[in-house]
């Protein structure tokens, strides 16, 4: 589903943000990016959706070069991937359906789909009660469930989040994690950016830990720290 | 017809619109002021290219013979009038008609008692189709054998026309410029909502909005301004054509005012929409770099 062959990323003064990375993701499969801040995850995630192109290195995409892709492609490339942020990206002058139905509208999605695929969506994230509320109205965890049920309308087959329980608590947290889960569950390829060693060691997911933009380790049902779960650091 | 995605998209138009009131509403006002110059502006060019034409196509071409030229070789020189196809017609005055002329026209200011002789030539008075045609066809009369001289009064109308034609350039210039003002403050006006929605325009960047669907409620915006400027300066230009034209009229009787007044309307909205459409063409081109 995704391929990254050789990739590196050099900004134009001269940072290495990605070097020379190898990555192979399956479909349906749940990846952890994992890694301090600066290492390369969410450079890592903008090459996969198109907001940056590699330095050099493939970058393929559901079978589509991403790296060579023409700009008038783009569009319909992310209409087959959802992004969530830590920072939600939610338009507050607009309602919880508005938000997620902007997705479909702006897309040119006619309205028999828009009312169709919106209840749905919000239905998978739990939100389907406050669909009329605007954002500033709803809780942290609330507001990126919302973000999410934005990023899976147009049905998505890969769903990228970058730090997306960063600016929640451990509650909401959870609730996100246990959704992308589910998501995950339903056939969708999910990648998470985190540095939440406790979410990474809780899932026992496939773990890939970045360090200055290089591919440190990459292991199937792996912790944050490799070999440790998260209590035998901080115990040990 | 989906209405459904119609009212979103005007949805977006109107939110965008309505962001930078008063910077949109300064578009709108230099687009009036502009096309009020202009439609006043083509208004008196139809007026005075009417009045011009008109006065030209009156103008003959008075052509004098010789004196030795009598009634029968003053017939050959008409039939070579037949033959130019730039002449419309020609009467013949004879002398004697000359005379009787002038003293029809000044009457008892003409005294004829002093007169030996009938001073007046037998002449033609031609008439061209086109009054473009005037100096040519009173040049080339002047060489035919028995021609003594031509004349037309054409110059001083051909002056005012060159006097017209040069103060157009310099009112179309003016109103360039203009067009220019107009256009860089709604290509601004777009700019400032580019900046005050950017937050949605990388959201629909985000989940796969086409550079075209993200382009066209910034389009829409420009389009509307243009045209609302233009639609606010037919306004003003209907009422002072209602209030100010029979005035005039009244005042300088001998200039018909006129002009194709529903082309020009039209004229009037199209160069609104056009400085609308591609002020904002571009400002969205430049400023939302998708």
């Amino acid at each position: 589903m995704i391929s990254l062959r050789g990739v590196t990323l050099t900004y134009p003064n001269g940072v290495r943000a990605l070097d020379d990375v190898d990555l192979e993701v399956a479909k349906g499969s749940f990846v952890f990016l994992v890694g301090h801040s600066g290492t390369g995850k969410s450079t890592l995630l903008k090459l996969l959706y198109r907001e940056m192109r590699p330095t050099s290195g493939e970058v393929t995409v559901d079978n589509i070069r991403v790296d060579r892709l023409r700009r008038s492609k783009v569009p319909a490339l992310r209409r087959n991937i959802g992004v969530v942020f830590q920072d939600f990206k939610l338009l507050s002058h607009k309602t919880v359906w508005e938000n997620v139905a902007f997705a479909l509208q702006v897309t040119g999605a006619n309205t028999k789909d828009v009312k169709r695929q919106v209840p749905r969506s919000l239905d998978l994230v739990g939100l389907s009660h406050k669909s009329r509320m605007l954002p500033s109205e709803l809780s942290g965890g609330e507001q990126q469930r919302a973000a999410i049920a934005r990023a899976l309308v147009n049905n998505p087959k890969i769903l990228l989040c970058d730090e997306p329980t960063g600016n929640l608590d451990p509650s909401n947290t959870t609730e996100i994690m246990e959704l992308l889960q589910r998501i995950n569950l339903k056939g969708t390829t999910v990648l998470v950016a985190t540095h939440n060693a406790a979410v990474v060691d809780r899932m026992r997911r496939r773990v890939v830990r970045l360090e200055d933009g290089r591919v440190l380790h990459d292991d199937e049902r792996g912790y944050y720290f490799r070999g440790l779960g998260q209590t035998q650091v901080l115990s040990g | 017809m989906d209405w459904g995605k119609l009212k979103f998209f005007l949805g977006e138009v109107g939110s965008n619109f309505t962001r930078n009131a008063a910077m949109q509403l300064t578009a709108i006002g230099t687009v009036a002021v502009t096309v009020v110059l202009l439609g006043a502006f083509l208004y008196v060019r139809d007026t005075l290219a009417s009045f011009g034409t008109g006065m030209l196509s009156k103008i003959e071409v008075a052509v004098y013979l010789n004196d030795d030229v009598d009634d029968a070789r003053a017939r050959t020189i008409a039939v070579r009038f037949a033959q130019d196809r730039r002449i419309w017609g020609a009467t013949y005055v004879p002398k004697r008609d000359g005379l009787r002329r002038m003293k029809s026209v000044l009457g008892k200011d003409f005294d004829t008692s002093l007169l030996t002789a009938n001073p007046f030539p037998n002449a033609f008075h031609v008439r061209v189709r086109r009054p473009g045609d005037v100096p040519a066809v009173a040049a080339s009369i002047a060489k035919y054998p028995g021609v003594a001289k031509t004349d037309y009064a054409a110059d001083t109308v051909t002056k005012l026309l060159r006097i017209a034609d040069l103060l157009g350039r310099v009112g179309l210039i003016m109103i360039g410029l203009l067009v220019v003002t107009a256009a860089i403050i709604i290509a601004n006006t777009i700019r400032l909502t580019v900046f005050a929605r950017r937050r949605e325009i990388a959201i629909m960047q985000l989940v796969g909005a086409t550079n075209m669907y993200i382009r066209m409620p910034f389009i829409a915006e420009g389009l509307l301004a243009g045209l609302l400027g233009a639609g606010l300066a037919l306004g003003i230009l209907y009422i002072a054509r209602l209030e100010l034209v029979p005035k005039l009229a009244a005042t300088i009787a001998f200039v018909p005012f006129h002009a194709n007044e529903p082309l020009l309307a039209g004229e009037c909205l199209a160069v609104g929409a056009t400085v609308g459409f591609v002020a904002s063409w571009f400002s969205v081109g430049r400023y939302l770099r998708v």
